[in-house]
């Protein structure tokens, strides 16, 4: 489950569906042979990318030996199982992960859905920031946004703590399940809203004058016709955020591993780094295939609730302006609430950052403090050459990664969507899969399949490489998907105009596609670079040292050794850096429409 | 300059296997302007589009200016971009991320190092002078009107000097208006370039006034060829009087049978008329008379009853401008006449309504 966009998959899936069962036209490519034979290489490094990680997940969840490497037939056997489902842990990660996910749901949902519905339905002030500024909080790195609300709200260090201990008063401690949710949640309202306002935006408001003709007032309307006509959007909105909370390893890991709160993404990341025991792989293969049942039975919910959507009729897809709703004096407490959430998820996480990166050490705000005020950490973090490697190894991610997802993405998608090849189907399937696999249960996959690989002979496990390639397979879903839609609004004519003008197909490509294609490009290129630079599963699972640290696993690792001041420097010229791309892929123009949800 | 024998065409669709087009035969000499006319799913498109390699036959061969580009029993199929063709598609197909210049250059850019800058920019500019684009070379094309798409289409179509051109319904999407000047702009560009031409319509009056030669085509089969005139005059079943121009059919009996000129007398229910009769009818086949509306006048009753006339009634009268339609109710069947705006007709009327016997045909029924 990268965190593509569902509703977007959904919706190129079943264009797919209507589009390309049987085209009447044959395709010429049918005959020559070459055509087959790309197709048929095609296929097999898809199955070779995709399957053969997946297969060693499964297999690995039966290995009884510590190690990947030391996987044999005699070693195989249900103990893993046998022992997950009988540790009361097990019970507990259900409890933990269900609590945590649904109630950053809820908590994310409401904002999200109270703020699309001020912006599109009332006369609440200062709109265009809103608009503006909701989707910019989706630039801000979810490992973070955790660590900033540990600074403020840490029981021992946190700011904030610190000021209410001042005035008696109890500190809030982070590093609990509500402090999860609390971030989890505040992290979840960009892309809710930015789902839910074109569903507001394509309801009929006729259907809520009725209402008012009908005698009912602004709250009965609201509650009677928009809540209940909203329903069904709402549940899908609901169920793809549930993903993206199930998924997630960032927050958990920095919110609740040190207070031992566990979640399926945290506990099969620390089986693998105990150091207490020789870490024993099968478990959390095991681990994790209940992870995925759970993943994948969310990904199926979503994709049915989603189906039935669109046979609702209250998407007219006209332009309407619906009348908006007078808050009267109650504008300002509104104001007010969307203030209030744009401080929480952006303002003072980056204030905090500000202000740690600009001391030695950590304090309360005063003015000796701002006396002290220094570009020290900022200078220690320029010369760290641990830093320098990092951020060179990031950038050839970024680019590798970026490039190869831009590029596979494509070459399947013309199969998917333009040939007739048999194996079409499963092309598309395959490339869809790696959307219901967590991110951190990947990482698992891709660590067995690169031993395994080693033990052939291709040693490419420690190198960045590794994680290129698992980054790549694991963004091919959202990939394929915007590529299909893309290619699928290219009218065939298009490409038959180009043959019947004398240019082969691989000029064809060059000539007519490429150029149509690249604002779908940059778009999956950008989406690509910024989930390479925030996520840091898969790094961390694939991680082996100095020759495959990234940015994000050297963050993750001066925080453990509690370095805040340099991860704070780190930190805001990251999220500086992530804000502008963010701009840029908005400005793209994937900030509008439902390709808008992708950046998340 | 083009050959296709026995093409057939089948694909498998949701309802299982298709036969879209089922052993078509045609042969097109070199300059001719040859269309493809019948209703949706007759097969033409299909039958164009297997012509510049965009689609596979199943079987059959085609050949253009000699050379087999596709031949289901030696396993050749050239594929579209080796093939000597020019082609408009009916929603023009205009490359939006090229502007005009770009668009019609396209062709020739992939004949990759056969023309230098000038030769090249003077090809393009040839091409568009002919639609009479030569002003908007620099234009994006996306900001071309329909009939300037079209016409750009038509340019980019002809750039390479192809043999062949196939123009797939190039007028099905501009108005009423820009079509009728249209079709006797493509036809005089083509002649005067001497193209062999391939059009594709499912408009009887594009193909009855640009064409050199027309196959009717209906469900896959081609079902009448002929010029203009043949198959407007000379239809040989009631599909082709059926789907050009407007035709009555008054059902009859053979009853004796041709003289010299083809002509008997076939027996109706509203009377015994004589007119020419199919090839091979023998007496008493049953047969279908084929009139057209224009073809037919009326004879006040109270004339005497001599030519060829039948009896009727007329039941409506509507004034057309340049014509009267007129309803005219015989025993088994109403007959539609088209006749002169000044015929003063009511409902009511009893006519005598004649039939010119050299333009009353019969087909076997």
């Amino acid at each position: 489950m990268t965190t593509s966009n569902g509703a977007d998959v959904a919706q190129a899936a079943s264009a797919l569906s209507a589009a390309a069962p049987e085209q009447p036209r044959g395709s010429w490519l049918r005959l020559p042979t070459l055509a087959t034979a790309w197709h048929l290489a095609l296929l097999a490094l898809v199955v070779l990318l995709v399957g053969l990680p997946l297969t060693f997940l499964v297999v690995g969840s039966f290995s009884t030996s510590h190690l990947p490497t030391d996987i044999s037939l005699s070693n195989l056997g249900f103990s893993n199982y046998a022992e997950v489902w009988s540790d009361r842990e097990t019970w507990k990660l259900f409890y933990n992960t269900s609590i945590y996910a649904f109630g950053a749901t809820a908590f994310g949902l409401t904002i999200a859905a109270s703020l699309a519905w001020l912006v599109e339905r009332s006369n609440i002030p200062g709109k265009v920031w809103i608009y503006a500024g909701v989707p910019m909080t989706l630039a801000m790195p979810g490992m973070l946004q955790a660590m900033a609300y540990v600074l403020l709200l840490s029981p021992r260090i946190g700011l904030i703590n610190r000021g209410l201990r001042l005035v008696d008063i109890d500190p809030i401690n982070i590093y609990s399940l509500g402090g999860m949710m609390f971030v989890e949640g505040l992290r979840l309202v960009p892309t809710a809203f930015l789902m839910l306002v074109p569903l507001l935006r394509s309801m009929d408001p006729a259907l809520e004058e009725a209402a008012a003709m009908s005698g009912a007032n602004y709250q009965s309307t609201l509650r009677k016709v928009t809540l209940r006509l909203m329903l069904p959007g709402l549940l899908a909105v609901g169920i793809y955020q549930l993903m993206s909370a199930l998924e997630v390893f960032e927050v958990p890991g920095i919110l609740g591993m040190p207070a031992d709160i566990f979640v399926f993404s945290t506990k099969i990341y620390a089986i693998g780094h105990t150091v207490s025991e020789t870490p024993t792989y099968g478990k959390a293969n095991a681990l994790a295939m209940i992870y995925v049942a759970f993943a994948v039975l969310t990904t199926v919910a979503y994709a049915k609730v989603i189906a039935r959507q669109e046979r609702y009729t209250i998407v007219t897809g006209k332009g309407y302006r619906p009348r908006l709703i007078d808050l009267g004096w109650w504008r300002w407490p509104a104001f007010a609430l969307v203030f209030l959430f744009l401080l929480f998820s952006i303002i003072l996480p980056f204030l905090v950052f500000l202000y740690v990166s600009l001391l030695t050490f950590i304090q309360i705000p005063s003015l000796a403090t701002l006396q002290k005020v220094t570009l020290a950490n900022y200078w220690k973090a320029a010369q760290d050459p641990y830093l320098a490697t990092a951020l060179w190894n990031t950038l050839f991610l970024i680019v590798v990664t970026a490039t190869s997802t831009v590029l596979l993405s494509f070459f399947i998608s013309m199969v998917i969507v333009r040939s007739k090849f048999w194996g079409r189907w499963i092309l598309d399937q395959l490339a869809f899969m790696p959307h219901a696999i967590p991110g951190i249960v990947f990482g698992l996959a891709f660590l067995w399949f690169f031993l395994a690989m080693g033990g052939v002979g291709i040693d490419i496990f420690g190198s960045l490489w590794s994680i290129a390639i698992a980054f790549t397979v694991s963004y091919i879903a959202y990939g394929t998907r915007a590529m299909n839609s893309a290619i699928l609004q290219i009218h065939k004519d298009l490409e038959q105009a180009a043959y019947v003008s004398g240019a082969p197909p691989w000029r064809t490509m060059w000539r007519i596609f490429f150029p149509l294609l690249k604002p779908t490009f940059v778009g999956v290129w950008i989406w690509a670079m910024l989930h390479v630079v925030r996520s840091a599963a898969i790094p961390l699972i694939l991680y082996e040292g100095e020759d495959n640290q990234v940015l994000s696993v050297l963050i993750w690792n001066m925080w453990d050794q509690g370095e805040m001041q340099e991860v704070g420097a780190i930190g805001v010229v990251m999220i500086l850096t992530l804000m502008a791309a963010t701009l840029v892929f908005r400005v793209a123009g994937f900030g509008s429409g439902k390709n808008i949800q992708a950046a998340n | 300059m083009i050959k296709i024998e026995n093409l057939t065409v089948s694909y498998r669709g949701a309802q299982g296997e298709v036969q879209a087009v089922r052993g078509v035969d045609i042969a097109i000499a070199e300059g001719q302007f040859y269309t493809l006319l019948g209703p949706s799913g007759c097969g033409k498109t299909t039958t164009l589009r297997c012509l510049a390699g965009l689609e596979q036959p199943s079987g059959g061969t085609i050949s253009i200016a000699g050379q087999v580009v596709f031949s289901a029993s030696q396993g050749v199929m050239v594929p579209p971009h080796k093939r000597d063709i020019g082609m408009v598609f009916q929603s023009y197909a205009i490359w939006p991320h090229l502007d005009v210049f770009e668009n019609v250059a396209f062709p020739l850019r992939e004949m990759r190092g056969k023309f230098n800058r000038k030769e090249l920019r003077e090809k393009v500019m040839t091409a568009l002078t002919l639609v009479q684009l030569e002003q908007y070379a620099d234009r994006p094309a996306p900001f071309l009107s329909g009939g300037q798409q079209q016409r750009l289409a038509l340019a980019r179509a002809i750039v390479r000097e192809p043999k062949v051109l196939l123009l797939d319904e190039p007028l099905s999407n501009l108005d009423a208006k820009l079509r009728e000047e249209t079709r006797a702009e493509i036809r005089d560009l083509v002649k005067r370039l001497n193209i062999t031409t391939v059009y594709v319509t499912h408009d009887q009056l594009e193909a009855l006034t640009m064409s050199d030669t027309i196959a009717v085509m209906q469900q896959g089969k081609i079902v009448q060829e002929g010029s203009p005139s043949d198959i407007y005059g000379r239809p040989s079943e009631r599909f082709v009087a059926d789907f050009i121009g407007s035709s009555n059919f008054v059902e009859g009996r053979v009853t004796a049978l041709a003289n010299g000129g083809g002509v008997g007398t076939v027996e109706t229910a509203s009377g015994t008329v004589r007119c020419i009769l199919p090839e091979g009818a023998a007496a008493n086949d049953k047969v279908i008379l084929v009139l057209r509306p224009e073809d037919m006048q009326v004879l006040a009753a109270d004339q005497s009853e001599v030519g060829n006339v039948v009896k009727g009634q007329v039941i409506s009268t509507q004034f057309m401008g340049d014509a009267t339609e007129c309803q005219v109710a015989l025993k088994d069947t109403v007959l539609k006449l088209k006749l002169h705006p000044t015929t003063k007709l009511v409902r009511g009327d009893n006519v005598l309504v004649g039939l010119p016997v050299e333009r009353c045909r019969a087909l076997m029924a």
